[in-house]
């Protein structure tokens, strides 16, 4: 984006929000689900998401826990398609399509499902830091 | 935001159309907005942390200090709060009291949204004309709590000042008055073929994007989402509250919920005076330590206060999640995104009823 003579800079401002009770409490939860640091994650939505974005955080994982991805494909549940796309959109919607389909077919290859879901995982945090 | 067009569109800190400080940046090409990134922090007040560790009776004028417009519901949701937490019973006619309050706030605010929507479309006549109305609206609120903005009204365990019957009256006859002009300008709106123009269609937003933002009040229930918390509060459920709601999900739908929602008002306020029950305005009580999270209607939509007090009601951590958090970034993600025209970026985030003093705290 086009630089502006006044342009702010954010990022403190970005970190406040993320470390309010509420919001760090998500952060963590989000961390926690994708087996990332706190920290990593933190800096990836200080760097990606808006301010309004991250003021939302919090309501948007709520409502990911309750309407993201139904029982119907257990794979996209336990990688979290929708929940990291639609709700916190950390993942690019076609990456995820792509890490998903890879996944799916592992399952039914000679891989244990444990082990392809580990390694959709690892690949979702790779998209996540890249 | 990475940059993907040629042009980039800033909006605000100060603009003509802005009640409040905000800036949004719109990646544009040629007319289409393709996205739009909010930058807030011009008015950040830290409410929640200069509330942390003072007593109840102090956190209470605070709290009504978040928002000016919907003053009365942050009062009311954190005191219903400090109710909750210590077991504390308000006494029928107050709490009839507090939905004749907090319905005359959600007039006043509905009808400033709708003559901010006006006036950023370019609809001066009607925007004045409900402004007018407003302070009709805001007498009756200094009529009965003695101010029109910072009320102070509600106290735990009951409210500040009773309604006497030459003021029930008056407050009736001024209510049929709002609610004559209200029609007319309804009927404005609704048959405007510029109004029609600058708004239906615009700015849309489906019913799944609004439950994924978790949008919340008018905004969403333009949308088609049921989600006022009225429904589920005792008074309301008493009176017989049922809720507005729309399917279009565009600009046109939200200005239209707030119009319907002011008729709903003022009958909800018409039954509270008739029924009203007698008996004190005043219960006792103590407010004890204790941890809660309570959410009450405001005229924006669901805020929730989480608070924890300790033993003499201190407010040892306080959380305060407003209605605006949700519905600006819904605005600025969902509705404003991909629209065909820039001139509607102010008249869609606009119609969403921004709060920022509510967003910054």
């Amino acid at each position: 984006m086009t630089g502006y003579l006044y342009e702010k800079d954010l990022r403190q401002m970005k970190y406040n929000i993320l470390t309010s009770t509420k919001h760090d409490e998500a952060v963590r939860a989000i961390a926690r689900r994708l087996g990332m640091s706190n920290a990593k994650l933190r800096m990836v939505m200080i760097r990606r998401f808006d301010m309004s974005l991250l003021e939302n955080l919090e309501s948007r994982w709520q409502m990911g826990q309750q309407h993201a991805d139904d029982d119907s494909d257990p794979v996209a549940k336990d990688l979290g398609c929708e929940l990291f796309t639609r709700f916190v959109p950390l993942v690019d919607p076609r990456v995820m399509q792509t890490i998903c389909n890879e996944t799916r077919a592992m399952t039914g290859n000679e891989s244990s499902r444990d082990e392809a879901i580990a390694r959709g995982k690892a690949r979702i945090r790779e998209a996540i830091l890249s | 935001m990475k940059k993907t067009v040629d042009v980039s569109i800033p909006l605000g800190p100060v603009h003509p159309c802005w009640k409040e400080p905000v800036r949004i940046k719109c990646e544009t090409a040629g007319e289409r907005v393709l996205r739009t990134e909010v930058e807030l922090g011009y008015m950040k007040k830290g409410i929640e942390r200069i509330m942390r560790g003072r007593p109840w009776q102090e956190v209470m004028f605070l709290a009504e200090r978040v928002c000016g417009i919907c003053s009365v519901i942050h009062n009311m949701v954190f005191i219903e709060a400090m109710e909750e937490i210590s077991e504390i019973a308000v006494p029928p006619r107050a709490a009839y009291l507090r939905v004749i309050v907090n319905e005359l706030d959600r007039m006043a605010s509905h009808i400033l949204a709708n003559f901010s929507y006006c006036y950023t479309i370019e609809h001066e006549t009607l925007a004045m004309y409900l402004l007018n109305t407003r302070e009709t609206v805001l007498d009756n609120l200094e009529r009965l709590t003695g101010s029109r903005i910072n009320t102070a009204y509600m106290i735990p365990g009951g409210v500040r000042f009773d309604l006497l019957p030459e003021d029930a009256a008056a407050m009736l006859a001024d209510l049929s008055k709002v609610e004559d002009e209200m029609r007319r300008y309804t009927g404005m709106f609704e048959t405007g073929p510029l109004i029609a123009l600058r708004s239906k269609g615009i700015g849309v937003m489906d019913r799944e994007e609004a439950i994924r933002a978790h949008t919340v009040g008018p905004t969403a229930r333009a949308s088609g989402v049921v989600c006022d918390l009225r429904l589920r509060h005792p008074t309301y459920r008493e009176l017989g509250f049922t809720q507005v709601t729309r399917t279009e999900g565009d600009n046109f739908a939200r200005i239209m919920v707030r119009f319907q929602e002011v008729f709903q008002s003022i009958d909800l306020i018409r039954k509270c005076i008739e029924t009203l029950p007698d008996g004190p305005i005043r219960g006792g009580g103590l407010c004890r330590a204790g941890e809660t999270s309570y959410a009450g209607e405001a005229p924006r939509g669901e805020l929730t206060y989480s608070i924890k007090t300790d033993e003499y009601g201190r407010v040892v951590d306080i959380a305060i999640r407003t209605p605006s958090i949700m519905n600006i970034e819904a605005c600025a993600h969902s509705m404003i995104r991909d629209v065909t025209s820039i001139a509607d970026v102010t008249s869609t985030f606009i119609s969403s009823d921004p709060c920022i003093a509510c967003n910054e705290r």
